[in-house]
């Protein structure tokens, strides 16, 4: 096994390639795969000014934007898992992480975000591949783009004639193999106590995604927040669970584990529509 | 409607097995500065000391301590002309010690970081110099042990910023003491 690392995406990202290679086509191959998770970052980055996501919250109300097919995609799953969802999984969450300091925000930036409410449509997707802003609302995909951007790099490995793989994006997997192949082992975090680990599962040709809020609880003076937003009461997660959903394709993995948190329902109507499964630890 | 049948999931208990035990290893320095620079034909490697000048001019470009007044550099060469700077750094997470590598072009930029070796550990182990010192700059052959099979860990993301903060403070010390230095050592060879 053949492994690499980077930081992208606010955590570490790391592509592992079982197949024999030459090392040139080693190179290509982690090359295009760190490449594809590179461009996910640029262009749903919250930070980065120039980001589509930027653009999208700095732009007005009723402004049309000029987004990346990528972007597109995320943002039309982000609105299918909503719809799902009924309002429990939702990317207009970005106002409440602002308030929680979970991202960073200018006051005047602050002051240009309107207030939190559930389910309500912030923009609108045309046919020919843009965006229509329909409200104030801030966007962040940070609980879905990590997903999008694992089977990205999983179909560059694809392209460049890679089996067996596995792309991890902080806790966001996916693993592809044939099927003689061994399934490949994913170690699961204890919630209780993140530094131990509490299961094993085996994986082949799926995602897995964790979502908890041990790394993000914040305290201040306020109350105690994490990056976790309840999509319909817009209130901070902070059960100390840990839920894991498996699917083919890691960016439903992602967004779906922000469904199960908040119904704390490993059974809930939405998975079987996606084809997952989930559990709660 | 779907009938996709789905085989279901086994989970296995591991009984609070510690994160202690995992550590991986991506690449040496060497194994680096190649992944980096693979045009290059030649790399010499040096201990950059700061002046505290430099430091300052540091904190003052990144908004963050310059920490360390030696860095484990190496310059890229591709037949005898410089193509770009490496520079080592270690960074201590809530409970991980991070090596990595930052790649630059000539001009001080970022081209690329790449993650050397990855240990967890407990709070205290980490905060133990000594204990550190044991895996920093090791190479795979030379005493880290590799958990083959058991790689990848799900949980909640583990955030990398001090990894990019590291990062962007070695793009300064690039800025501030290498590229000068070499523009210098330019200047004089030329004079020569």
């Amino acid at each position: 096994m053949k492994r690499r690392a980077q930081p992208w995406l606010g955590t570490m990202v790391e592509i592992s390639i079982a197949d024999a290679m030459t090392d040139i086509a080693l190179a290509i191959a982690f090359e295009q795969a760190f490449q594809s998770i590179a461009l996910v970052h640029r262009l749903m980055s919250f930070h980065a000014a120039d980001s589509d996501i930027s653009r999208i919250n700095h732009a007005d109300v009723g402004a049309i934007v000029e987004i990346d097919v990528h972007t597109y995609h995320v943002l039309q799953t982000a609105m299918q898992i909503s719809d799902a969802s009924a309002g429990l999984f939702d990317i207009r969450i970005a106002g409440r992480l602002m308030e929680w300091a979970l991202l960073p925000a200018t006051e005047q930036e602050r002051a240009l975000c309107q207030t939190y409410q559930a389910q309500k449509t912030a923009f609108t997707l045309t046919v020919d591949g843009t965006l229509k802003k329909q409200r104030a609302d801030w966007l962040d995909v940070g609980g879905i783009a990590k997903g999008y951007a694992v089977d990205l790099a999983i179909q560059s490995l694809q392209q460049c004639g890679v089996r067996q793989a596995c792309v991890n994006a902080g806790g966001d997997l996916r693993v592809i193999g044939d099927e003689g192949d061994d399934p490949i082992e994913v170690l699961l975090r204890d919630p209780a106590h993140p530094s131990s680990l509490a299961y094993k599962i085996s994986l082949q040709n799926q995602a897995l995604a964790t979502s908890a809020s041990y790394f993000s609880l914040v305290q201040t003076t306020q109350g105690r927040y994490s990056a976790l937003v309840h999509g319909q009461t817009g209130a901070a997660m902070l059960d100390k669970v840990s839920v894991s959903v498996v699917v083919p394709q890691c960016i439903l993995a992602d967004a779906l584990t922000k469904v199960v948190m908040a119904s704390a329902d490993a059974d809930h109507a939405c998975l079987t529509q996606f084809d997952a499964q989930a559990f709660i630890i | 409607m779907k009938t996709t049948a789905i085989a279901p999931l086994v989970l296995i208990s591991l009984a609070g097995m510690s994160t202690s035990a995992f550590a991986t290893q991506y690449l040496t320095a060497e194994q680096a500065q190649k992944v980096m620079f693979p045009d290059a034909t030649e790399f010499k490697s040096a201990t950059l000391q700061l002046t505290l000048d430099q430091m300052q001019q540091i904190e003052k470009l990144v908004g963050l301590p310059a920490r360390s007044a030696a860095w484990r550099t190496a310059m890229a060469y591709k037949d005898g002309k410089l193509i770009g700077y490496i520079v080592l750094d270690d960074v201590v997470g809530k409970f991980e010690l991070i090596s990595y590598a930052v790649g630059l072009l000539p001009d001080a930029s970022v081209k690329q970081i790449e993650i050397l070796n990855y240990r967890e550990s407990h709070g205290a182990e980490i905060r133990n110099t000594n204990w550190r010192q044991q895996f920093v700059g090791k190479s795979a052959s030379a005493g880290l042990r590799i958990g083959e099979g058991i790689s990848n860990i799900s949980g909640a993301t583990l955030s990398c910023t001090h990894v990019t903060d590291g990062a962007r403070r070695i793009a300064a010390v690039a800025q501030v003491a290498m590229v000068s230095t070499s523009i210098t050592a330019a200047t004089a060879t030329q004079k020569k």
